[in-house]
């Protein structure tokens, strides 16, 4: 079968934008991983509560305005159950070795499922983006669905935010230091808890956003939780463990490589993120960039 | 006469007596216990207590005259979606709590696994009624396996009548990548094949269950430019991809047909904001066929559950009243008697007219609906328009066709 160069076009940009998206949420599970050294299992849960929030606000918020007013407001409400989740339990953990802390976070995504469950339903939701994203815009003659589109956009604004929050604030300055050596950032007087605190809430703020943004393109089902978090820690790996921009590198393999598959081998696309893992794997064990495990 | 004597013959005494109260007590009625395997938490739980509370509605009329002079009470089983779990439990159901039958699943696989592990290895009776896998009842069928399920089969063959009819020719096919999307997509292909051999299929592709995001996979398809495409998912697959397909504009350019697309079910989450002129195929339709029965059916569901039946409400009410017709016309609570009575069973369907248990294969027979899917003012969601009914003998497969494959 020919291709021709506008078909590979636009499955070069819905790739890129699936990518975007894995990368905001594995931005978050990378960040909480460098600084508080916690494999968050439950980032995933997160990720779907971020997705069922969005859903609840646009209830409450009809139309156009609920679409933008739930990309705000559902991280937030992520971020205010992480606080409450970080405050009340992993305050007290942290010290703890990685499997128990493993453990911890895997049944805590147990809980937090049940407790959509109990809160939402067990039913499908679906939002809708507004109308002005239906239908698909040509770029370079390659036709990309309005809605991906707009990912492509908020990606990088998510990056280059993250970027200056790191790089050019004291916070994100303290909380990169924390990350490298934690007593000594506590030897000169920082109280590290409440750096740790935010650091989380942050990171999971991060799953949120992906789940809100997630939440027009997919049904908001129980176990969406599931299929996020495997491909995260997988993007996360191959990354390098806590590196934020490893994150996005992995992202794009991840995300480029299944569009891609899909493209020229329909019938095995399934295999073809996995496999360029396992050759990064192979190449570079511990991840494209330097982890700072 | 001693006193130990004595008292000897006041306890033979007693036990005589009361083994001769018990003697009436164990022929006189007991209820009929059945057993539910399903799927009650995780995405599939929609569906498992959909047909839950068909049957519960169902059992509310059956239990007002009573059957045998007791009642069919039941105990449910959640095998979240795995074949292990359901197998264990369909297992305890019948060693610990004493089933006279076990009903369920939704889950394919599970089906299948209870069909040989419990219900040919124990000789006890087992109705499928949401799973839609088509060798359940066909090539790895036996005396002790049922379906009141529309199976893949049925599916592919009203599918294949329905498209057809229509003018394309160029085919593609997608779908989720196990065994419900390969069985709905293998029937399909095969009957539509056999109808207008000049069908060609251009290609194929297959996504992982649970994928979240289906637009690499469109865009890949609409770059093949296909006349149709024949989307083989089910379940929340179903709503996702009916979703992508919209936001992407892909429903406004190439047409689409999924079993199952006019389920309401399926389209109820989208509101009014899911796409028109998607084909779709189903067993029953709250709105459709509009006769008195349905109509009763739909208002005394809506009035107990808070909203109207969807298919796997209807199978399971008609397995109710399977279950019933049989005991009552076997006259006694007996397993290999149950399963001679309920061969040829015909119970009315509460959409109007009677569905019959097909004695050669145990398979039930239904009409099928195809229809085209659009938005009509007098309801909150988009619902199905333009619908042909094909009847239950267009769509099953016929009795020889079932049992030459499972000789093989």
């Amino acid at each position: 079968m020919a291709f021709d160069l506008s078909a590979i076009g636009s499955q070069f940009f819905v790739g890129l934008s699936r990518a975007m998206i894995l990368f905001i949420v594995t931005a978050g599970l990378s960040f909480v991983l460098g600084v508080l050294r916690v494999p968050n299992v439950a980032h995933g849960s997160l990720y779907m509560i971020g997705a069922f929030s969005a859903f609840s606000i646009t209830k409450l918020v009809p139309g156009a305005t609920g679409f933008w007013v739930a990309l705000v407001l559902a991280p937030l409400v992520v971020a205010a159950v992480s606080f409450i989740a970080e405050r009340a339990l992993f305050c007290h953990l942290y010290q703890r070795e990685h499997l128990m802390l493993l453990l911890f976070t895997f049944a805590l995504s147990l809980i937090l499922g049940d407790l959509v469950k109990i809160t939402w339903g067990a039913e499908y939701r679906s939002i809708m983006a507004p109308a002005f994203f239906n239908g698909s815009v040509s770029v370079l003659g390659a036709s990309i669905p309005r809605y991906n589109f707009f990912l492509l956009i908020i990606g990088p604004l998510v990056a280059i935010g993250l970027w200056f929050f790191t790089n050019r604030t004291k916070l994100g300055k303290i909380a990169r230091a924390a990350a490298v050596d934690r007593e000594m950032v506590g030897a000169v007087g920082i109280n590290v808890s409440w750096v740790f605190a935010f650091a989380f809430v942050l990171g999971c703020f991060m799953a949120g956003l992906g789940g809100a943004l997630m939440a027009p393109t997919t049904s908001i089902t129980l176990g969406m939780d599931h299929n996020i978090i495997i491909e995260g820690f997988l993007i996360v790996t191959i990354g390098g463990l806590g590196n934020m921009w490893g994150a996005l590198v992995g992202s794009l393999i991840f995300g480029l490589t299944q569009a891609f598959g899909v493209l020229f081998w329909p019938q095995f696309a399934i295999v073809f993120p996995y496999t360029a893992v396992v050759i990064v794997l192979i190449l570079r064990p511990r991840g494209i960039l330097k982890s700072v495990w | 006469m001693s006193k130990s004597r004595f008292s000897g013959i006041v306890l033979f005494g007693l036990v005589v007596a009361l083994s001769l109260m018990m003697l009436p007590a164990l022929s006189e009625a007991r209820n009929i216990k059945v057993g539910i395997v399903d799927t009650y938490s995780g995405p599939p739980a929609v569906y498992g207590n959909d047909a839950l509370n068909g049957f519960k509605l169902a059992l509310e009329d059956i239990n007002k005259q009573g059957v045998l002079g007791g009642k069919i009470e039941f105990t449910t089983r959640d095998e979240k979606f795995k074949v292990d779990v359901a197998l264990a439990m369909a297992k305890e159901l019948v060693m610990r709590e004493n089933v006279d039958l076990i009903v369920g699943t939704i889950n394919s696989g599970a089906s299948l696994a209870i069909s040989d592990g419990v219900a040919k290895a124990e000789k006890v009776p087992f109705i499928v009624w949401t799973a839609k896998d088509e060798k359940i009842t066909g090539e790895l069928g036996h005396r002790y396996v049922f379906s009141t399920a529309e199976n893949t089969a049925m599916a592919g063959k009203a599918g294949a009548v329905g498209l057809a009819k229509k003018p394309y020719k160029k085919y593609y096919i997608a779908g989720e990548d196990y065994a419900y999307g390969h069985a709905i997509a293998d029937a399909v292909w095969r009957y539509l094949k056999a109808t207008k051999p000049d069908v060609e299929k251009i290609g194929e592709s297959w996504w992982k269950i649970g994928e979240p995001d289906l637009v690499p996979y469109l865009t890949s398809i609409s770059a093949a430019k296909p006349d149709c495409v024949i989307f083989c998912t089910g379940g929340t697959g179903m709503t996702n991809c009916i979703k992508a397909i919209s936001a992407t504009g892909f429903s406004k350019n190439i047409p689409s047909w999924f079993h199952t697309a006019i389920d309401y079910a399926v389209l109820k989450p989208l509101g009014a904001e899911a796409p028109e002129g998607i084909m779709g195929t189903i067993q029953y339709l709250p709105y459709y066929p509009e006769t008195p029965e349905n109509k009763a059916f739909v208002d005394a569901f809506q009035k107990a559950y808070g909203g109207p039946p969807g298919f796997p409400a209807f199978n399971a009410y008609v397995t109710a009243y399977m279950i019933a017709g049989a005991y009552k016309k076997a006259g006694t609570i007996d397993k290999e008697k149950f399963i001679d009575a309920i061969e040829g069973l015909k119970v009315p369907s509460p959409a109007g007219g009677v569905v019959e248990m097909r004695a050669c294969d145990h398979q039930v027979t239904y009409p099928m609906y195809f229809g085209t899917t659009k938005k009509l003012p007098q309801y909150d969601y988009v619902v199905a328009t333009d619908l042909i009914t094909l009847t239950g003998n267009e769509v099953m497969p016929t009795c020889d066709e079932v049992l030459k494959t499972r000789k093989k």
